[in-house]
């Protein structure tokens, strides 16, 4: 057996983060280990996309520690704020993938050149390298074909796979997902779950916000429910999906009244 | 660079300065006004759908919109008094051609601003009983004139700096009066640096004003 | 009206009235061929910079584009020679002043054209981490200039236009060859008319060309305004 330090992929500990006066994320501790699940639940506004974001420092965090495989981002000051220089906040973000609610493809770029673009500027691969990754990875969301396609030409929920392509092309530790089916058309839902699905299941670890609870039961190693930027409630899927303790969950769950469990087994 | 700075002749010749300014004033005033009122029909003339009415205007405006307003300045200067029934001076020579020319940019703002108003405005009125008229007056300018407040804002920016250009023609406005002291003064530096100066302070409250205006327009939009 | 219209001296000139035009062009193509680039640095150090660029390049722009181009002109050719003692002559000084002149209303329009890029471009580029060059580079200019070309067509009209300005420094520009001509032949209706229609010409043939790619781009959806 490996120990848990060398299986950990993520810590936060005490992760703060306010805008102005506003306190967004509360004190926010979190181990995740390599290979997991964690499907992030939350009413609006309750700090989601802001703990998402502050992992890979899209967000810089007011307080509290991000420790990626080990290593605290950032040089230490001698009054213990911390500075974080572009190169080594580039270096983390190459290495955490993150996929956005607006897609974000680039326009100019075709499929293949939004995929490659990461390898190619950050990680400085060479023509061979790129392709390489590109094919593999878009073969892997099935869009292996759509590669000398625009992104314009493409519909919402291929948007979206190649945008997972883009960040898997990095061939990240840990991959981010803020709410990547809330933009798209009911019929295109299920194709880009179903890639997250498959990730999941090759052993991607992966930190998921979303509002498919569905999804989150059948997919998520562990669930958390965020509420007021702290962490109410985690645990296993049927504890906080089905036996919720917080009434703060209960009622977010009465909320979502579309949410069925899966069909029971009976043969 | 150990060039003496003296803006003594500034000082001394301030009252010269001064009536320039006044000039300059005056002309950017008058051309505006006059620019802004018949640009009004000549913009309403381009959206008419009689062709006698709508070809003339299109002309007019295409013309003064892609010739150089120096070469209409220069044009009604020393070219139309040869055809023209009245005394030219270089008052009359700039004010038609800064007008004109503001005559033929503004027409293009009304237009835009008139087309930006949806449909539904004009029949909404119509379906009220308005005549034409009565629906451009009462529904469609009163809303079209606010979006086109900055534009208005632009070319008055665009007027006052055009204004200079009178001094071409020997005008006695800001340029000229600055040029003629520059002569008179052996002093060009500090001359052409304090009439930058006058135009700029004259100028940059409008420049900022249509800046403010077009990041709220933005905004709402 | 008895005027009696002789268009001879306009024809006997004509190739002088052309090599106005060349200069015309001369200078405007010069213009833009450094103040666009300087344009672009403006912008980037006006959005981009720290104090310490941000402030001077708003103010250069701000001046430069609340001054008119006629001061301009005349403090290079008649202050700034005086200021460095060295001699500046028409051309250097009218290329000097334009280029300046136009790189404040290119940083205008390269500004527009940046901040209408949407703000998820920079956080896609960010999260593959790319670092904030590189996405300007290859991700927000690429896109923005497409989006700026009518605006940048638009501008280099009025330029065209502004540089008329030349005449009063006695560069050899359109305008100045007809005032030459008029000014030995009388001519001056036919000859001011002529040098009129020829603007007309060259600068209706930009704005309409520029009026197509507008409707074309427009059409995809991909244009914005200085
Ligand atoms: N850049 C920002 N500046 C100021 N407030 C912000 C910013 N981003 C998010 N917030 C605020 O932080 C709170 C949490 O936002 P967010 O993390 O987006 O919530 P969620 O994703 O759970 O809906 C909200 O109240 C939001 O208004
Ligand atoms: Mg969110």
């Amino acid at each position: 057996m490996e120990t848990n330090q060398n299986t950990e992929v993520l810590c936060l500990e005490g992760l703060k983060k306010s805008f102005g006066d506003l306190l967004v994320l509360d004190n926010i501790d979190l181990r995740v280990t390599k290979g997991e699940t964690i499907v992030i639940l939350g009413a609006s506004g309750s700090g989601k996309s802001t703990m998402l974001r502050c992992v890979n420092f899209m967000e810089v965090p007011s307080g509290g520690r991000i420790i990626l495989h080990g290593e605290q981002v950032g040089k230490e000051n001698q009054n213990g704020s911390r500075t974080y220089d572009e190169k080594s906040l580039s270096d983390l973000r190459s290495r955490v993938g993150m996929v956005f609610q607006h897609f974000n493809l680039f326009p100019h770029m075709t499929v293949k050149q939004n995929v490659m673009e990461g390898p190619r500027t950050v990680l400085k691969c060479d023509q061979a390298e790129c392709e390489r990754r590109a094919k593999l990875y878009l073969d892997k969301v099935g869009l292996g074909w759509k590669a000398d396609a625009w992104p314009s030409e493409l519909s919402g929920g291929q948007q979206q796979r190649v945008a997972i392509a883009r960040a898997l092309a990095m061939e990240p530790d840990i991959m981010l997902f803020d709410e990547a089916t809330s933009a798209l058309d009911p019929e295109l839902v299920g194709e880009v779950l179903e890639t997250m699905k498959q990730l999941a299941e090759e052993g991607m670890t992966m930190l998921i916000v979303t509002h498919e609870l569905g999804f989150a039961y059948t997919v998520a190693d562990r669930v958390l429910f965020l509420s007021k930027g702290k962490i109410l409630e985690q645990g296993a899927p049927e504890a906080v999906l089905i036996n919720p303790k917080e009434e703060a969950t209960k009622n977010f769950l009465r909320g979502h009244g579309s949410f069925r469990l899966p069909e029971p087994n009976l043969d | 660079m150990d060039y003496q700075w003296d803006f003594s002749a500034v000082v001394t010749y301030w009252p010269v300065l001064l009536v320039g300014l006044k000039n300059t004033i005056i002309l950017a005033a008058v051309c505006l006004v006059l620019g802004l009122f018949f640009g009004l029909f000549v913009g309403a003339a381009r959206y008419s759908s009689n062709r006698l009415v709508n070809w003339p205007a299109t002309a007019f405006v295409e013309v003064f919109r892609n010739t150089p307003v120096l070469v209409q300045i220069m044009w009604f200067y020393f070219a139309f008094p040869i055809i023209s029934p009245i005394e030219v001076n270089a008052f009359t020579a700039a004010t038609l051609g800064l007008t004109l020319n503001t005559v033929a940019f503004s027409s293009e703002i009304y237009r835009a601003g008139i087309q930006s108003i949806s449909k539904g405005q004009w029949e909404a009125a119509k379906a009220l009983g308005m005549t034409y008229t009565e629906q451009m007056r009462r529904i469609i300018l009163p809303q079209a004139i606010r979006r086109m407040v900055p534009a208005f804002t632009n070319r008055a920016v665009e007027l006052v700096k055009m204004t200079s250009l009178a001094s071409v023609i020997a005008y006695g406005e800001l340029m000229h009066q600055a040029k003629t002291i520059s002569i008179i003064a052996f002093n060009p530096i500090e001359m052409y640096t304090s009439v930058a100066i006058i135009f700029f302070v004259l100028i940059a409250p409008l420049s900022l004003l249509v800046q403010r205006l077009e990041m709220k327009k933005r905004k709402s939009s | 009206m008895g005027y009696e219209w002789d268009f001879s001296v306009v024809f006997g000139n004509f190739d002088l009235l052309l090599l106005g035009l060349v200069n015309t062009l001369k200078v405007t193509g010069l213009a833009l061929f450094f103040g666009i680039p300087l344009g672009l640095v403006l912008a980037l150090m006006r959005l981009y910079g720290n104090k310490a660029l941000r402030w001077p390049a708003g103010f250069i722009i701000e001046f430069l584009r609340s001054t008119p181009p006629i001061a301009q002109l005349f403090w290079f050719f008649f202050a700034l020679p005086i200021l460095l003692g060295v001699e500046i002559d028409p051309f250097s000084a009218s290329v000097l002043t334009f280029s300046l002149q136009s790189s404040a209303f290119f940083a205008e329009v390269f500004r527009g054209g940046i901040q209408s890029i949407d703000n998820g471009q920079w956080e896609a580029a960010k999260a593959i981490g790319m670092t904030r060059n590189a996405t300007l580079q290859r991700i927000i200019l690429p896109q923005a200039v497409k989006r700026m070309i009518p605006a940048f067509l638009e501008r280099a009209i009025e330029l065209m236009k502004t540089t008329t300005l030349v005449s009063t420094i006695s560069y050899s520009d359109l305008l100045y060859q007809a005032n030459t001509i008029a000014q030995s032949s009388y001519r001056t209706l036919e000859v001011y008319t002529t040098a009129a229609a020829m603007y007309f010409v060259v600068i209706l043939a930009c704005s309409l060309l520029v009026g197509r790619l507008e409707h074309r781009l427009g059409r995809s959806g991909e244009i914005t305004r200085g």
